[in-house]
């Protein structure tokens, strides 16, 4: 898309957005903004998982520390004292502006991201894989037992509410355009040639840690500012929500929609999302359990009758071809 | 038959025009389920009786079920839909204070009542607002009553005390535990404290090293949720250790005994009610419990949501109307509701209830009535 | 610390790596031949268990007949799932196959949910296997070491059949190279079939000893040690079988180690500690302690 089409995009997005915040209901607005975030989150993931030849399952790490970042920095004075005694000083004394607390949230992440990455990144396949999910284990563990700093499992709650809709859609139509921008550089190129043939790439010149690692890094990025949203929006966080669930969760979002597919993943992420939450009228009828049970056996029946997911090129089944 | 079937669905269906529409979330499916469902199925009881003995000012209470999947996503948009989509006049349900800090500003903002039926953190009213009420004691009280319990009727000088890391119920409950031991027999007489998290299955490493304490402690204090209790019992009286253990309401569970069998044996855990009272509401509540759904009440939940429909309706009743903010100030105003947990009052501005504790001690695999404390 | 403190913990460790190491196998011999690494494995341990303590409550009198019975049904249950979910998938990408275990693991937790409840429930067992037997100051349960001798055993039969029967040695063969072994004329299905059965057999055992251990079940306990049993395949080196046991024996001995012998205060960082200690291994040896290094495969 040229610059044109996105400043298209996105004046058309406008009043949409307005719109939604004055004229919808709570529950629509609500819904409208999750699907923002899980849109970037799958977008942002697609970055990784999608472009390079890593295949992440520690997504919801990044989450985590950028929702526990903006989270503290942001928490009003009075309720300082007497949930984080042992937080020094200027902890006590500074409340930063929220863009600023979601920016400092990508940086942790992104910082994580770097240190983890230089030698995480060095494995391949599905040992990076299993490396990444260690990753979200530890993280998630980290934040239960470091009580000082997070409350342990009893979370941070009293979070103030900034996200809305202008916010969760500018930073996902944001996270959407840097990606389409990066697949379509010279980056994107380099990050297909590491991904078809990480050798052969390597010795036309190509520096595959680095490209992985940048990729790695800004992902991460992304991850902690959609995580500052979240916390901002849900008013509580606790170390569980950022765990397997919502890595699956996002994970199969990809691939339904199509991996390396910018739009697959906004399709697959709002089909995942949406039909869930359609079939609570019937759930209702007494069968809680059922809207996961039909989504994941609409799961299945996509990876099987389309392998590539549903907007996925067919470079994906030819990779496979190879491998097996 | 079939004609006596159309009429009551002609019945049921005059009546749909007349309802009160009451949110019910619960985390039916996920990790809570095992403590959510039990409440769920106690509040849908309740309302069904209700129902059945004519409902609330002559109108029939619509519970609108709603899973929160033991995701905090799920729960945030469950709360807004029953707000906005089904617009319910007040919420009830939540086990774990976590899930309620999602949905409770949600449903604060929207001026609807919400009454948390199980989560036990004693703040957790004041920090979702003056919408929010707590059917179950704090866990303070019960952690002080516990602690009393044990340095006063089981004669104990010393304790261990073993906690459950994922839950900020056994969290707090351990602090309160500590807390008010250490003012009773000193900080010295924790000679141990250690520490699992929910979902390990295995203590034996915790058991050894508490197995190896020399000189043993007189009583074990151990704050766990329902689906542990059986496990930690087993595992515990299988290494060879017999000394009184000690529990809060999350004991309250017939898988202890289930579980735990003979090992159960000398435990003794702080709830809301003895379903052993031959009271007519307790013994009312478990019949028709064990009627409806083929077993027995499965926790102290289950009592609790019971307990949850019922102040509901109650507060209905005292507002005349089906009014959100008359159902607030009717809850708010309550005093000495009589449910299957204990006499509910709400005394002041709070709104966490005022109620005993009850000590209940495992006997020849029942739970039997041993004391009631107002700490 | 005494002696009797380290052996007991010892006996500790070795018990609990004694159930990783059984479902470690299943996860190892399905990534060796398809690289998939199977999120549903430890929830066939816990339909095993699970079925044990409902429908075939019936059997529980006669622990021999419960045994063999939930492994089969464990076995059979792991080659219909093959069949129906997996198998559609050979020749699609990799991920699409660790999507459908996910989602595969998503239907049997919540299917067990919708039909026997999430209330945890009892697994009956027999006195022999909960009774305490005294070795000086040290003292083990029946059921712990039952299941360190079923292992033991498990490892010994298994290594036998992979080693010295034709359908053992075709199943090796395709785990190391499917492509040649398909030239040498094996057909990659039955081999693949096999291990799923004897895998999720072997999930089943561990479903059973699970339950006569802890005396307890619930839809849900499955998933936990299903991702730690894989984390041991990982350090074992994964594909091996030797080195599933292996490494279940190491992340047993690791994880009740670390509690036992650190300060209590520490007890909560486990998973930091087993998931740190997968970290180590991936860099320092990536194909484990005793996999076979295959180059650029991995």
């Amino acid at each position: 898309m040229k610059a044109w089409g996105w400043l298209g995009l996105v004046i058309a997005f406008i009043p949409l957005l307005i719109w939604a915040e004055l004229g919808w209901n709570g529950y629509l607005l609500q819904l409208f903004m999750f699907l923002g975030l899980y849109i970037a989150l799958t977008v942002s993931l697609n970055l990784v998982n999608g472009l390079t030849d890593i295949f992440s399952l520690g997504h919801a790490a990044f989450m985590a520390l950028g929702a526990y970042t903006s989270a503290l920095l942001t928490l009003p004075l009075s309720r300082r004292a007497t949930a984080f005694p042992a937080l020094p000083e200027w902890f006590q004394t500074l409340v930063l502006p929220f863009p600023l607390a979601l920016l400092l949230g990508a940086l942790v992440a992104a910082l994580v991201a770097y240190i983890i990455g230089l030698p995480l990144l060095r494995l391949k396949g599905h040992y990076l894989s299993v490396g990444t999910l260690a990753l979200l284990v530890i993280v998630e563990t980290l934040a239960t037992n470091m009580d000082f700093l997070t409350r342990g499992p009893r979370g941070i709650s009293g979070i103030p509410v900034y996200s809305n809709a202008y916010w969760v859609w500018g930073i996902t139509l944001l996270i959407i355009y840097l990606t389409v921008r990066l697949k379509n550089s010279s980056f994107g190129l380099a990050f297909s040639a590491i991904r078809l043939d990480d050798i052969a790439a390597a010795s036309l010149g190509i520096r595959t840690v680095r490209y992985r690692l940048f990729a790695f890094v800004l992902s991460a990025a992304m991850a902690g500012v959609i995580g500052g949203l979240w916390a901002h929006l849900v008013r509580v966080i606790s170390p569980h929500v950022f765990s397997y669930g919502i890595t699956f969760q996002v994970v199969a979002m990809l691939v339904v929609g199509g991996l390396g597919s910018v739009s697959g993943s906004v399709l697959g992420a709002s089909l995942l999302f949406l039909i869930p939450e359609a079939l609570r009228y019937v759930e209702r009828q007494g069968s809680f359990g059922l809207s996961q049970i039909l989504v994941a056996v609409l799961l299945i029946l996509i990876v099987i009758f389309r392998p590539q997911g549903l907007l996925g090129r067919n470079q994906a089944r030819r990779r496979a071809k190879e491998v097996v | 038959m079939k004609k006596i079937l159309v009429v009551l669905a002609l019945i049921g269906l005059s009546m749909a025009f007349a309802q009160i529409k009451v949110g019910a979330l619960w985390n039916i499916t996920g990790g809570m389920s095992s403590i959510d469902e039990p409440g769920y199925n106690g509040m849908q009881l309740a309302a069904d009786q209700i129902n059945a003995a004519g409902g609330v000012l002559g109108q029939e209470i619509q519970l609108v079920v709603i899973d929160g999947k033991t995701d905090q996503t799920a729960n945030a948009n469950a709360a807004s839909r029953l707000v906005d989509v089904d617009k319910v006049a007040v919420v009830g349900g939540i086990n774990d204070s976590t899930f309620a800090l999602a949905s409770g500003p949600i449903f604060q903002d929207a001026g609807i009542p919400f009454v948390i039926a199980g989560a036990t953190l004693p703040d957790l009213p004041d920090q979702i607002g003056d919408y929010a009420f707590m059917v179950p004691f704090g866990d303070n009280i019960q952690a002080y009553a516990g602690a009393e319990f044990a340095y006063n009727d089981l004669g104990a000088k010393t304790v261990y005390v073993l906690y459950d890391t994922a839950f900020d119920y056994s969290v707090a409950l351990r602090a309160f535990f500590k807390e008010r031991w250490a003012d009773l027999a000193g900080a010295d007489s924790i000679l141990l404290e250690d520490t699992y998290k929910n979902g390990d299955k295995d203590f034996s490493a915790q058991i050894a090293r508490l197995k190896a304490l020399d000189p043993q402690p007189d009583v074990l204090y151990i704050a766990a949720v329902p689906d542990d209790v059986g496990n930690l019992v087993q595992q515990i009286r299988g290494a060879g250790l017999m000394q009184p253990i000690v529990g809060g309401d999350g004991w309250d569970t017939p898988i202890l005994t289930e579980v735990g069998g003979e090992a159960a044996e000398n435990t003794y855990f702080t709830t809301h009610v003895s379903l052993s009272n031959t009271g007519d509401m307790v013994q009312n509540f478990v019949s028709s419990y064990t009627e409806t759904y083929g077993n027995a009440p499965e926790n102290a939940f289950a009592a609790l949501g019971y307990d949850t429909m019922g102040l509901i309706a109650d507060a209905i009743t005292r507002a005349g109307s089906a009014d959100s903010a008359a159902i607030r100030d009717a809850l708010a105003a309550t005093q000495g509701y009589s449910g299957v947990t204990g006499t509910i009052s709400y005394e002041g501005d709070s709104r966490v209830p005022n109620k005993s504790v009850t000590v209940i001690k495992v006997e020849n695999g029942d739970f039997v009535f041993a004391k009631e404390v107002t700490p | 610390m005494s002696a009797s403190y380290f052996i007991q913990q010892l006996i500790n460790g070795l018990a609990i790596g004694s159930l990783y190491a059984l479902v470690a196998v299943g996860l190892s011999m399905v990534y060796g031949i398809l690289r998939l690494i199977n999120f549903a494995h430890g929830d066939l341990m816990m339909i095993a268990g699970m079925l044990g303590a409902t429908l075939f409550l019936w059997l529980s009198k006669s622990p021999l007949f419960l045994f063999v019975a939930l492994a089969l049904v464990a076995g059979l249950l792991g080659l219909a799932l093959e069949r129906i979910a997996y198998r559609p998938l050979r020749g699609a990408p990799e991920v699409n196959l660790l999507i459908t275990s996910f989602a595969v693991s998503s239907i049997l937790q919540v299917g067990m949910q919708m039909i026997f409840s999430s209330s945890p429930r009892r697994f009956e067992t027999v006195a022999a296997l909960s009774k305490l037997y005294s070795f000086g100051s040290v003292q083990i349960r029946g059921a712990d070491m039952a299941t360190f001798f079923i292992t033991i055993l498990s490892a010994l039969l298994l290594t036998w059949f992979t080693r010295r029967t034709r359908t053992g040695i075709a199943m090796r063969a395709v785990s190391e190279n499917l492509d040649t072994s398909m030239l040498m004329g094996i057909n990659p299905s039955r081999p693949i079939a096999l291990a799923f059965f004897i895998g999720s057999l072997l999930a089943g055992v561990a479903g059973v000893l699970w339950g006569w251990k802890y005396g307890q079940v619930d839809p849900l306990f499955g998933f936990l040690p299903g991702l730690k049993a894989f984390v041991a395949a990982v350090i074992g080196g994964i594909g091996s079988i030797p080195g599933a046991f292996v490494g279940g024996y190491v992340l047993g001995l690791a994880e009740v180690f670390f509690v036992g012998f650190l300060p209590p205060s520490f007890s909560g960082y486990r998973d930091v500690f087993v998931f740190s200690l997968l970290f180590i291994v991936l860099l320092v040896k990536p194909q484990g302690i005793l996999g076979q290094s295959k180059g650029r495969r991995a």
